[in-house]
């Protein structure tokens, strides 16, 4: 029964407040919007930065001349970086490996036939958790005996490098901005809603002057709170959505970059949407519920 | 109860001929049983979620040498001692800035004492727990000049609150909201909002919303302040009418002839000193 007092209010008050309680709903929309649009472009630039960096990967090559032994040895080495976790995974790749390698990504394979022997040298294929462990690898294996004198060690250095600054970059430059856009939201909010209080604050003074206590009078705000903001959050999701279906889809179904081509993910959008909503209706709760306390001192 | 002298308003106007005792600080002499207030019974601790105040006669508001002092050393009240008893009838008259509201706010505890001790209905409000201080006031019914109805509800509404903030039963609300209308004389308009009705209306739903929860302690802060003459009569009638049911109420007012004509137990503050306490008395002292 009291529950449904309490939403009997908080209707009422909406509707007697309807300019401020619009105010509210599309606050918490404009800034649900656009933290949901930027969540899940950070989250996919971020991945798509994660799969660059797997790519990145180390060739160490042997020799043809070295023995088991150094083969082995080598390996160790490898098997320790492994252990320490700097190294993801590695493969040996042997010269039979290679050349059949070669051979597929050649349009003509025939011209290989005409080799009198197999020129290409047998490897270690390592990858490492993320570039900077790259030239860890390199310093761990560097003048080696194992090692192919012509080939010897090859890694996108260049590539690896840039990635490393984009990554950091997309990571501080995400947070940062994340953080921005909650706290300007937040800020938006309490603001409306201490606009919307502040113009009841005689009708909260009322209340407690005929014995209301203070959770009798903040349950139908804090409900009010609630169903601006979820209302707000389901509106942007909905924008959202059209947003994703009109034009992100398309876009990314006809760009052909670097990004689009990787198997980057993002957020999928029914979790997106459950936590924007989920988001609108905490911030409209805790929002009036904070705000009011300030009146309560009657 | 113990509601002494009743007096209708009809019979007003003239004057008591022995209470007409004069001079700036005679009080008083009708208290034989006064200041000493009783501890409470051990007996009355079920009163206490429910009504706060304690049942039958006896001292109904105490104070003891109560001082208000407000910040910038603006005295509001300053060593006042007094006792108004369960059922009495009270003015509390004086100009502006004597300490009136300062003694109102108290009684609901919207102000602490600086120093002294204020009991009401054996509570002692200076050591009363913040967080009880909804349930004091559901205790004290409390009518204002500017009549302090909610503007976006309807007169029914208005009184219905007070009674849901005590967590009435909607059915007992549906049945008693209509009576005290009625009551009050407004029964054909329980569905106006508050700028929908005129001032003495207004003030007579603030009444009803008082009554409501049948409190033991009614106090009025100049009820008449914003109304005609003849408004005001029927508001005071009203608070009479409540008053004859057992619940004591407590009137600041300017209002002189309003004073006059019901001849009821006069407080006089000035500059934040009691300086006059008599039955049945007059605005002022000096007869005439």
């Amino acid at each position: 029964m009291r529950l449904g007092f309490f939403a009997r209010e908080a209707w009422r008050s909406i509707r007697a407040n309807a300019a401020i309680s619009v105010a509210a709903t599309v606050t918490v929309l404009i800034a649900v919007f656009i933290l949901g649009a930027f969540i899940p472009s950070f989250l996919y630039v971020r991945s798509a930065v994660d799969a660059q960096q797997a790519k990145v990967d180390v060739d160490v090559f042997i020799s043809d001349n070295a023995t088991v032994a150094q083969v082995n040895d080598l390996r160790d080495r490898l098997e320790v970086l492994a252990d320490r976790g700097e190294v993801r995974q590695f493969t040996y790749v042997s010269k039979d490996d290679a050349l059949r390698i070669m051979r597929a990504r050649l349009k003509d394979p025939s011209v290989l036939d005409e080799l009198p022997s197999n020129p290409l040298p047998a490897k270690f294929n390592v990858k490492p958790r993320d570039p900077e462990n790259a030239t860890v690898i390199v310093t761990a294996v560097e003048g080696h005996p194992a090692l192919d004198p012509q080939e010897g060690i090859v890694y996108p250095k260049s590539t690896a490098d840039r990635l490393l600054t984009v990554a950091r970059f997309v990571q501080w430059a995400g947070f940062i901005l994340i953080g921005i856009l909650l706290v300007a939201a937040i800020l938006l909010i309490g603001n409306t809603i201490r606009l919307s209080v502040f113009a009841r604050r005689r009708e909260v003074e009322v209340m407690k002057l005929v014995g209301a206590t203070n959770w009798f009078i903040r349950w139908p705000f804090m409900i009010e709170g609630v169903i601006c903001g979820l209302v707000g959050a389901v509106l942007s999701v909905g924008l959202l959505w059209a947003l994703k279906v009109g034009v992100v889809d398309s876009w990314i179904a006809s760009a052909d970059t670097a990004l689009t081509r990787d198997e980057a993910t993002t957020i999928g959008f029914l979790w997106l949407s459950l936590l924007l909503i989920a988001a609108g209706a905490a911030v409209g709760a805790i929002g009036s519920g904070l705000t009011l306390r300030r009146f309560l001192k009657v | 109860m113990t509601t002494k002298d009743p007096r209708p308003v009809a019979d007003a106007g003239e004057a008591h001929p022995t209470d007409d005792r004069d001079g700036p600080m005679s009080s008083d002499d009708t208290h034989p049983e006064a200041p000493a207030p009783t501890p409470p019974p051990a007996a009355w601790s079920r009163w206490d979620r429910k009504s706060m105040l304690r049942p039958g006669p006896g001292p109904m508001v105490v104070l003891e040498d109560v001082r208000k002092v407000y910040p910038g050393d603006v005295v509001g009240l300053d060593g006042v001692s007094l006792t108004i008893d369960a059922g009495e009838f009270v003015f509390l008259v004086g100009p502006s800035g004597s300490g009136k509201s300062t003694f109102i706010r108290m009684l609901i505890k919207e102000l602490d004492p600086t120093s002294g001790r204020l009991t009401v209905g054996g509570r002692d409000l200076t050591t009363l727990r913040r967080s009880r201080v909804p349930y004091l006031r559901r205790a004290i019914g409390c009518v204002f000049q500017d009549y302090k109805l909610l503007p976006n509800r309807s007169a029914y509404d208005n009184i219905a609150y007070a009674m849901q903030v005590t967590g009435s039963s909607p059915r007992v609300i549906r049945r008693k909201v209509p009576e005290i209308l009625s009551l009050v004389g407004l029964a054909d308009k329980a569905d106006r909002l508050p700028s929908e009705l005129s001032g003495g209306e207004q003030q007579r739903v603030s009444i009803a919303r008082a009554f409501v929860n049948h409190p033991r302690l009614l106090i009025a802060d100049e009820p008449t302040g914003n109304l005609d003459p003849d408004t005001s009569v029927g508001i005071m009638q009203l608070l009479y009418r409540i008053n004859r049911t057992g619940t004591t109420v407590i009137v600041a007012t300017h209002d002189r002839d309003m004073v006059d004509r019901m001849q009821m137990r006069v407080i006089a503050l000035e500059g934040g000193h009691l300086v006059r306490d008599q039955r049945h008395a007059r605005y002022v002292a000096v007869d005439g």
